[in-house]
């Protein structure tokens, strides 16, 4: 029996619910760093996403290189995530509404900006590699599978910045105690003005590798935002790992349910995961907590 | 001879409120000077603002050098190491990572440091600091503070709401802090203060109120009249 029959109510092309997992990661990981861990409330995420995919696009267009523009997308949104770190947001900083109000009007800019550029016609971005190949019954599209790989590259990426590097060591202590980190000699400016780039530049790598998945317009942005928010506040704030079982749970739900009732209606039960899900995620934290309690416990 | 720390008419608050009112200090290398004062005299305003934690008017020199405008980091970077009173951890940060942190730029083996001073520590050094007792968070506090090697070290309230074990402790490595740095301390306990310091700053309302050798100080009772204990 084939993998794809186990499941017997999805079609052969079911790897597509693991590449829209993969889809939910990589939106997300660029929020969780912008939003999860400097908590501004980035709308302007979707908007990164959009210059990542535009330069793809342009850069397709001048060179022929797809490829190209997809290494040079992400180096764009991360510069202009920088310029917006260091001309705005830095005075923004433990101003929640104020953060909001600001990213949410650098969105319309963008959105507009590229309007002026390339009008509000479709664009497409190539598939760099095309075709497809089947595997236990399953039809993988070759590009769907490089963007599950390079999602799965990114996470480890981001796990390791934090965990393993002494920027890492340094931006944990900044977001966790900015006085303190300070004081102890760290440049929390610089490490807000990198992380809110690097941030940047991860959601201009996930528009441009998704570039070739849609079509592109000036709107393209905002396909995103709000599953971006709703896998990083489902995941809880801060959380690389709980990000990666949100991104499962919301794009695993959403891929299966759009086979199995309608796109419109799985984004409805999608955002109602979401929201029941963070009502219950601090009760089984607390259970989870409990039980290890109970097992570290020294019976008397 | 150029003191290690030296301030000169500091005003400095919090929004709009003015807390503290041209303050004047000066501390000579090798010294323990104690800053004392009643609750919400600005003893912990005057470290903030000299942390670059705080906007200030006036000048603070160190080693001669102006660092009024300086940001924190480049403060610290300095010589100059700031133990707060409260929330001096980082949460979800072990202990190990804090010393890694508070070594930056300095020279030697943080680790072997701070476990030589507080041997509790060298056996903790990959517990998270939050789940440290109260005690021995301040401990942390104070090593994080010294691994770097700083000119002038300010410690606010060290030895405040730990044991009395905790407290000799805490002196005996103050004591021995201060043969290798400047000290600024802030402290409320009279004797702990008098055992420690040399010279004293009396705050009241955000001004220096009264200023002497600490022993003078106490032995004409104006320490005690000051803080009305």
């Amino acid at each position: 029996m084939t993998l794809a029959a186990a499941f017997g109510f999805l079609p052969t092309d079911s790897f597509n619910v693991v590449a829209l997992i993969a889809v939910f990661v990589l939106i997300a990981v660029g929020l969780h760093l912008t939003f999860g861990l400097l908590d501004v409330v980035n709308l302007a995420h979707g908007e990164f996403l959009l210059i990542g995919a535009y330069t793809t696009y342009q850069v397709q267009e001048s060179t022929g290189s797809v490829v190209l523009g997809m290494l040079l997308g992400p180096v764009v949104a991360a510069l202009v995530g920088l310029a917006v770190e260091r001309g705005i947001l830095r005075f923004l900083y433990r101003r929640p509404l104020d953060s909001l109000l600001a990213t949410f009007g650098l969105a319309v800019i963008i959105r507009q900006v590229v309007q002026l550029l390339y009008s509000a016609n479709p664009r497409l971005v190539d598939d760099p590699i095309g075709g497809s190949f089947t595997v236990a019954g399953l039809n993988v599209p070759w590009w769907r599978l490089v963007v599950v790989l390079i999602a799965a590259a990114v996470v480890a990426a981001v796990a390791i910045l934090f965990a393993r590097t002494r920027f890492g060591l340094e931006a944990r202590a900044t977001v966790r105690n900015p006085t303190l980190a300070e004081t102890s000699g760290i440049n929390t400016a610089a490490v807000r003005a990198t992380l809110f780039a690097v941030g940047a530049g991860v959601a201009g790598l996930a528009g441009a590798v998704l570039a070739p998945l849609n079509t592109l317009d000036p709107q393209y942005g905002l396909l995103f935002l709000v599953n971006s928010f709703l896998v990083v506040i489902l995941g809880g704030k801060g959380s690389l790992r709980g990000l990666v079982v949100a991104a499962v749970v919301l794009g695993g739900s959403l891929a299966i349910l759009q086979f199995v009732i309608s796109t419109a209606v799985a984004q409805i039960v999608v955002l109602v995961i979401a929201v029941a899900g963070v009502r219950v995620r601090p009760v089984l934290a607390r259970m989870i907590a409990e039980r290890r309690e109970r097992r570290g416990a020294v019976p008397s | 001879m150029t003191p290690e720390l030296s301030v000169h008419d500091l005003s400095a608050g919090y929004g709009g409120a003015t807390v503290l009112r041209g303050v004047s200090l000066r501390v000579p290398a090798g010294s323990v000077v104690c800053v004392m004062g009643r609750n919400g005299a600005g003893k912990t305003t005057l470290l903030r603002a000299l942390m670059g934690v705080l906007p200030k008017q006036g000048r603070v020199e160190l080693g001669g050098q102006d660092i009024t405008a300086w940001p924190g980091h480049r403060i610290r970077a300095a010589g100059m190491a700031w133990v707060p009173q409260d929330d001096a951890v980082f949460p979800g940060l072990t202990v190990r990572q804090h010393l890694e942190i508070g070594r930056r730029g300095g020279e030697g083996d943080g680790i072997a440091t701070a476990a030589d001073l507080f041997p509790i520590l060298g056996e903790r050094l990959d517990q998270e600091a939050q789940t440290l007792s109260g005690g021995e968070r301040k401990m942390l506090g104070i090593a994080q503070a010294l691994v770097s090697g700083p000119r002038v070290m300010l410690m606010d309230e060290p030895t405040e709401g730990v044991a009395p074990l905790v407290v000799e402790q805490l002196v005996s490595a103050i004591s021995a802090a201060a043969t290798r740095t400047a000290v600024v301390l802030v402290e409320q306990n009279v004797d702990t203060a008098v055992a420690l310091g040399s010279d004293a700053y009396v705050l009241e309302h955000g001004a220096v109120v009264e200023q002497g050798p600490i022993t003078e100080l106490h032995r004409n009772g104006v320490l005690e009249r000051r803080l009305a204990l």
